[in-house]
């Protein structure tokens, strides 16, 4: 399975970088997200409500932003314990081309899911990630240049 | 399950106002869906109201051009409806094929529409014939009710009540269903109206879409050969245990000539 998607942000690369590490712009970009506190520079603890049709499960985890390459690329990865309905775990790798004052920001993303909810949700998932993962980079992209969402879709 | 509320609505009104007030309520219509994930703990609302009493919510209409169908008429009523199978045979064909007996039998249209899954039936038939979707605030084109994957253009606090589908000249659905689930694989629905022909997949991807290709090769010339050799990308469809995106993709031309073959 392969998320993949690409964006077209009117801002410098910096500042898109900056966005990428900052854990208020994080909180507000993560679809669901009720808390996203900063444990250190690299590591976040996030409460997360996930609703996609009928079922609603709260997963609480951490997030961790890995192989940092500033201002070019990095992983950031989430993994989180919903109680009875089971445990998620998922990343993106991230990359950012400087081109002419813009930023094209690429993304390919990942998902895992275990328990209940793999075991009834199995033929959803990819569905559910890719919609994940694409509202989390149109969150990002309208947050640090708004209006910019002329996004190209998740292939 | 969790433990939760319950309620009786008395009117569509009365329960968008309850869900108004209170943003962990649900709205349970057959309850396929959502009492089994109930059942499993997927999901903890804080009050159940139940539309099941809301009698003017059931029911079919027939008119010269237009087949309504209460929010709350089962999947069976509107299979065994002499009148819409006179009407529009595809529709009445196409509810036949939900699940089985007992789905059928407490299944909804509203149900089935507003949870917006996408290997469901119903919306290949609304976005097919180019229905019109009424709720407790608005009337809604097909084509902007479905957003996404369970995703639709309903508030937190609007309800379907009816859908309206016109009478088309001739219409048909074929569908691949899971052989246990009956969900389908990959379905299409084909219909040749007055102001143009459509064709609509469900199952294939997220949410159900429309070939244009296909509808603009049928326009030509209204037989299965006119779509025999045009293909979907499989980019962006569905891939599970079931089918990978390569074979929906396969499929939905299958269908789509299979569709067009049946059609009355």
């Amino acid at each position: 399975m392969e998320i993949k998607g690409e964006y077209r942000i009117p801002a410098p690369r910096e500042t898109v970088w900056q966005a990428l590490n900052d854990a208020d712009v994080l909180r507000e970009c993560i679809p669901g997200c009720e808390s996203l506190e900063k444990v250190s520079d690299t590591e976040l603890t996030a409460t997360v409500k996930a609703k996609v049709g009928p079922v609603s499960a709260k997963f609480s985890g951490a997030v961790t932003l890995e192989d940092l390459n500033p201002p070019e690329s990095y992983r950031i990865a989430g993994e989180g314990k919903g109680g009875v309905a089971g445990f998620a775990k998922g990343g993106a790798v991230v990359h950012l081309a400087d081109d002419g004052g813009e930023t094209i920001l690429t993304y390919e993303a990942d998902a895992k899911v275990g328990g209940k909810i793999a075991q009834i949700g199995s033929r959803l998932i990819q569905g559910t990630a890719r919609k994940l993962a694409d509202q989390f980079f149109r969150n990002f992209a309208e947050k640090v240049a708004p209006g910019s969402t002329q996004g190209e879709n998740a292939a | 399950m969790y433990n939760f509320e319950y309620t009786k609505a008395s009117s569509a009104g009365a329960a968008a106002e309850a869900l108004k007030a209170d943003e962990d309520a649900k709205v349970v219509a057959g309850g396929m869906t959502l009492i089994p994930t109930l059942k499993q703990r997927l999901a903890q609302p804080s009050t159940l109201i139940d539309l099941n009493g809301v009698d003017d919510l059931r029911g079919i209409t027939v008119t010269g051009d237009t087949v309504t169908i209460g929010a709350m008429t089962t999947h069976d009523t509107v299979a065994r409806s002499a009148e819409v199978a006179k009407a529009i045979p595809a529709l009445a064909h196409l509810a036949g094929l939900i699940g089985d007996p007992a789905v059928r039998n407490r299944g909804t249209i509203g149900g089935s529409i507003s949870n917006n899954d996408p290997a469901a039936d119903y919306p290949g038939a609304l976005v097919g014939l180019g229905a019109t979707v009424k709720t407790t605030k608005r009337e809604i084109a097909a084509d902007d009710f479905f957003v996404d994957l369970f995703e639709t253009a309903l508030e937190e606090d609007e309800i379907v009540t009816e859908v309206s589908f016109p009478v088309p000249e001739a219409a048909w659905y074929m569908k691949f269903p899971n052989p246990a689930s009956r969900y389908a694989i990959v379905g299409v629905f084909v219909a040749k109206a007055k102001d143009g022909v459509r064709v609509a997949v469900t199952g294939a991807g997220p949410c159900v879409f429309r070939v244009p290709e296909m509808e603009q090769a049928l326009s030509s010339s209204w037989s299965p050969d006119a779509v025999a050799d045009i293909k979907v990308s499989d980019d962006g469809l569905n891939s599970d245990i079931h089918a990978s995106a390569e074979y929906r993709a396969h499929l939905v031309t299958v269908m789509a000539k299979r569709a067009v073959a049946g059609a009355k």
